[in-house]
C-alpha cells in the first residue's frame, strides 16, 4: 500500500515541477533552461515570508507573483528575440540560469536555508500513516492539472494559445496578439515554477543549487509529453513509478537515473513521445 | 647561449630559496580550502579560526621570534582544484607546513605532491581514516572514535536493530561500513543499508524501506550540507521518530533545519557546550576578531585552530621549520585547547575527547554524555 502512495505522489511531485517548463515548451517551442533558477527562486519566496513573518502559505501567492514578474522582464529582454532560434534560446536560458544562481548566492549566501514546513506530521491512508505533506502534494498536482486544463479549454487565453501551437502564422493573420499571448503565457510558466518552488521546501533543502538537481528530470519528462498536460501527467506516472520501483526493489543509486533513461529510450522509440495521448 | 642563462636563473632561484630559509622572513602556512565546491560552507569558518590562531601567536611574538603569515588557497572542494591548490602553495609559494581542513578527495589528490615538496602537512577534518603518509598529520576523528559513542548509547536505549542510510561516495560508504561492523560486534543487527547518490533529492524509497524494517535506531552518514537536509525533511515529514544519529550534521546545519532536527545525536569532538576555560577563551576571541561576520565555531574550524598551535610547538621543539626535525616533534608535542588537550601521538593520529549531543528544538547542541580521551585504532601500524 505504502508502495501505491509512494508511486503516485512521486508522480504528483514531479508533475508539479515540471508543469510550468511544460507551459512554456508547449506553447513557444521554448525549452526554459532556466526552470531551475525560477524553482529555487520560488523556494527563497518561502525563506523571505518567513523571514518577514508571513504565514508559510502566503509565500505561495507570493512566489507566483514574483516568478511572474520576473519571467515577465525576462521574456521581454532575453527570450524575445530569440523564438526564432531555439537553440540559441536554451543557452540564452542556461546563462540566465547561472546568473539567478549566483545571485541567489551573492544575497542569501551558499549556506543551507530555514524554512517552515508548511503541513507537519502524517496522516492515516489506507491502513498505514503516510506523509501528510506527500498527500496534500498529491492534491495540488490534480488543482495544477484541472487548472490548466481549465485554461486552455475555457477561457479566450487558452483558445489562442491553442491557436499558435497549431498554426501560428494564421493566428497572427487572424489578428491574434501573439506577442501579448506568449508574454503571458511566459510569465504564467515561470509563475507556476515558481510556486512549485515553494512546494518543494517541505521536501529538500533550501540552497542556492537546489533547482539543477530537479532541471533534467522535469526537462526529460517535457520532452517525451510534447505540449499536451495530459501527455505530462501519464508520463509522472509512469517514470516517476518506475523510479519508485526501481529504488525499491533493485536500488536507489539506479532509482535516481530511471527517469532519464525511461525517457531517452521512449524518444529513441518515438520521437514524438506520449504527445498523441 | 641558452643554457648558461637557465642555469643562471635556477642558481638564483636556488640562492634565493636558501637565503629566505635562513632569514627572518614569516614563517608560511599554506592553506588549501574548499572556498568553492561542496566545502564552501563550512570553508570560511576554517579560515576564520586559522587567522586568530595566527593573529595570537604573532601578538605573542610569533614562532622563533618570526612571525606566521597564512596563504590561503582555493581547492575548489576536489581533486582536480586541490593538486592546483597543493602545487602552487607547496612549489611557488614555498610554504613552510600545510595545515588544513579538506574533503578526501583533496586530500589524497595532494597527498603525492606534499610527498614530493617534503611538506609537513596537518589535516584538521574528520575523515573515513587510515590515510598513511610520512608527511600527514592527523589532529581530527576517524571512524572508530565517532560512532563508538553513539552505537554504545543508542544500544543504552534498547536498540538492537539499526537501518543505516548514505550518500554514496567514500565518506558516507565509510562511516557507514565501520558502522555496521561496530553494531554487529556489539551483539546488534543491521536490518537494512541504503543509499543515494550525493545530488540525489527524493528518498521516498528508502524511507518506505525503513519504515517497514523493523529498525529501532537509525544511523545516517550522508554528504553535510543540502543532502543531509532533505533527508532529514522527508524522514520528518514521514513520520519517523526512531532514536536517529546523524555522522554528517553539524550544530549549523542543525539550525538550519529547525524543528525538523531537534532529537537527533550527533558524536563530534567539539560542540561549542563545551564547559571549559580554553573553550570560553577561544569563543570570546572569536567573537572579539569578527563581530556579526563570525561563522560559528564547528567539528571542523576548532582542529584548524588548534593544529596552528600544534605546529608552533613544533616547530619551538625542533628549533627549526626544516621538516624532518619537524616531523619528528610532532607526535611530542601538545596543545591544551577548545577540545582539551590534543597530541598526535597514535601514528599520527589524535586520541579525543568525544561528545554526544543532542540537538534541540531551538537548534544548540546539549551534551548527552562525553566520552574521555577515545583511541583512535591502529590508523598508521607502519608509520
Amino acid at each position: 500500500m505504502t508502495l501505491l502512495l509512494d508511486i503516485v505522489t512521486t508522480a504528483a511531485i514531479l508533475f508539479i515541477v515540471s508543469a510550468g517548463l511544460l507551459a512554456i515548451f508547449g506553447v513557444l517551442k521554448i525549452v526554459n533552461f532556466a526552470h531551475g533558477a525560477w524553482l529555487t527562486v520560488g523556494a527563497y519566496c518561502a525563506v523571505v515570508a518567513g523571514g518577514l513573518g508571513l504565514n508559510p502559505w502566503l509565500a505561495l501567492p507570493l512566489a507566483f507573483a514574483a516568478g511572474a514578474v520576473l519571467g515577465g522582464v525576462t521574456e521581454r529582454l532575453i527570450v524575445r528575440p530569440l523564438y526564432a532560434r531555439p537553440l540559441d534560446a536554451i543557452l540564452a536560458t542556461w546563462g540566465l540560469g547561472i546568473v539567478i544562481g549566483q545571485l541567489v548566492t551573492l544575497w542569501f549566501g551558499r549556506d543551507v536555508q530555514f524554512t517552515e514546513s508548511l503541513l507537519p506530521g502524517t496522516i492515516h491512508v489506507l491502513g498505514t500513516t503516510y506523509s501528510l505533506y506527500r498527500i496534500f502534494a498529491l492534491g495540488a498536482a490534480v488543482v495544477i492539472g484541472l487548472g490548466f486544463a481549465f485554461l486552455l479549454e475555457g477561457t479566450r487565453l487558452g483558445l489562442s494559445a491553442r491557436a499558435i501551437i497549431m498554426n501560428e502564422a494564421l493566428a497572427r493573420a487572424l489578428g491574434l496578439d501573439t506577442a501579448r499571448i506568449r508574454l503571458v503565457t511566459f510569465m504564467i510558466g515561470t509563475g507556476l515554477t515558481a510556486l512549485a518552488g515553494v512546494l518543494l521546501t517541505p521536501l529538500t533543502s533550501v540552497d542556492p543549487t537546489m533547482g539543477v538537481a530537479w532541471l533534467i528530470g522535469s526537462f526529460m519528462l517535457v520532452m517525451v509529453a510534447g505540449s499536451s498536460f495530459g501527455a505530462l501527467a501519464v508520463a509522472c506516472l509512469l517514470f516517476g513509478g518506475a523510479q519508485v520501483l526501481v529504488s525499491t526493489f533493485i536500488s536507489p543509486i539506479l532509482g535516481g537515473i530511471t527517469v532519464a533513461v525511461l525517457c531517452a529510450l521512449v524518444l529513441r522509440i518515438s520521437s514524438k513521445g506520449f504527445a498523441r495521448v | 647561449m641558452k643554457m648558461p642563462t637557465l642555469f643562471a636563473t635556477v642558481a638564483s632561484v636556488m640562492l634565493a630559496g636558501s637565503a629566505y630559509a635562513a632569514g627572518d622572513g614569516p614563517i608560511r602556512i599554506g592553506v588549501p580550502v574548499g572556498l568553492s565546491g561542496a566545502n564552501s560552507v563550512v570553508a570560511p569558518s576554517v579560515v576564520q579560526s586559522a587567522e586568530l590562531a595566527v593573529e595570537e601567536i604573532n601578538a605573542a611574538g610569533g614562532v622563533l621570534g618570526r612571525p606566521l603569515e597564512l596563504v590561503i588557497a582555493d581547492d575548489a572542494s576536489g581533486a582536480a582544484g586541490a593538486q592546483k591548490a597543493f602545487d602552487s602553495l607547496v612549489f611557488q609559494k614555498e610554504v613552510d607546513v600545510l595545515i588544513s581542513m579538506e574533503t578526501s578527495a583533496a586530500r589524497n589528490a595532494g597527498l603525492p605532491i606534499v610527498s614530493r615538496g617534503q611538506v609537513p602537512y596537518i589535516y584538521t577534518s574528520f575523515y573515513e581514516g587510515r590515510s598513511c603518509n610520512p608527511f600527514l598529520y592527523v589532529n581530527a576523528w576517524v571512524p572508530e572514535q565517532q560512532v563508538p559513542p553513539i552505537v554504545d548509547y543508542m544500544k543504552g536505549q534498547g536498540a538492537s536493530k539499526y537501518f543505516l542510510i548514505g550518500s554514496d561516495y567514500a565518506f558516507g560508504r565509510g562511516m557507514l561500513e565501520f558502522a555496521r561492523s561496530y553494531v554487529e560486534s556489539t551483539g546488534g543487527e543491521v536490518v537494512g543499508e541504503e543509499y543515494l547518490p550525493m545530488d540525489g533529492t527524493d528518498w521516498t524509497a528508502i524511507i518506505s524501506k525503513l519504515k517497514a524494517s523493523g529498525a529501532e535506531a537509525l544511523i545516517t552518514s550522508t554528504a553535510g550540507g543540502a543532502p543531509n537536509v532533505t533527508l532529514t525533511k522527508q524522514l520528518r515529514g514521514a513520520g519517523v521518530d526512531l532514536p536517529y544519529a546523524n555522522l554528517a550534521v553539524d550544530e549549523g546545519t542543525a539550525k538550519s533545519m529547525g524543528a525538523d532536527a531537534a532529537g537527533i545525536l550527533i558524536s563530534a569532538s567539539y560542540v561549542t557546550g563545551i564547559d571549559s576555560a580554553e573553550n570560553a577563551a577561544f569563543l570570546k576571541a572569536m567573537e572579539a576578531k569578527f563581530g556579526a561576520d563570525l561563522r560559528t565555531p564547528n567539528d571542523l574550524s576548532v582542529p584548524q585552530y588548534e593544529a596552528v598551535y600544534l605546529y608552533k610547538a613544533a616547530v619551538e621543539k625542533a628549533g627549526t621549520t626544516d621538516a624532518k626535525p619537524v616531523l619528528d616533534a610532532l607526535d611530542e608535542v601538545s596543545f591544551t585547547g577548545p577540545r582539551g588537550t590534543i597530541q598526535m601521538s597514535k601514528q599520527h593520529h589524535a586520541p579525543l575527547t568525544m561528545y554526544l549531543g543532542q540537538v534541540q528544538p531551538d537548534g544548540s547542541v546539549t551534551v548527552v554524555e562525553s566520552f574521555k580521551d577515545v583511541d583512535p585504532g591502529e590508523q598508521c601500524p607502519k608509520l
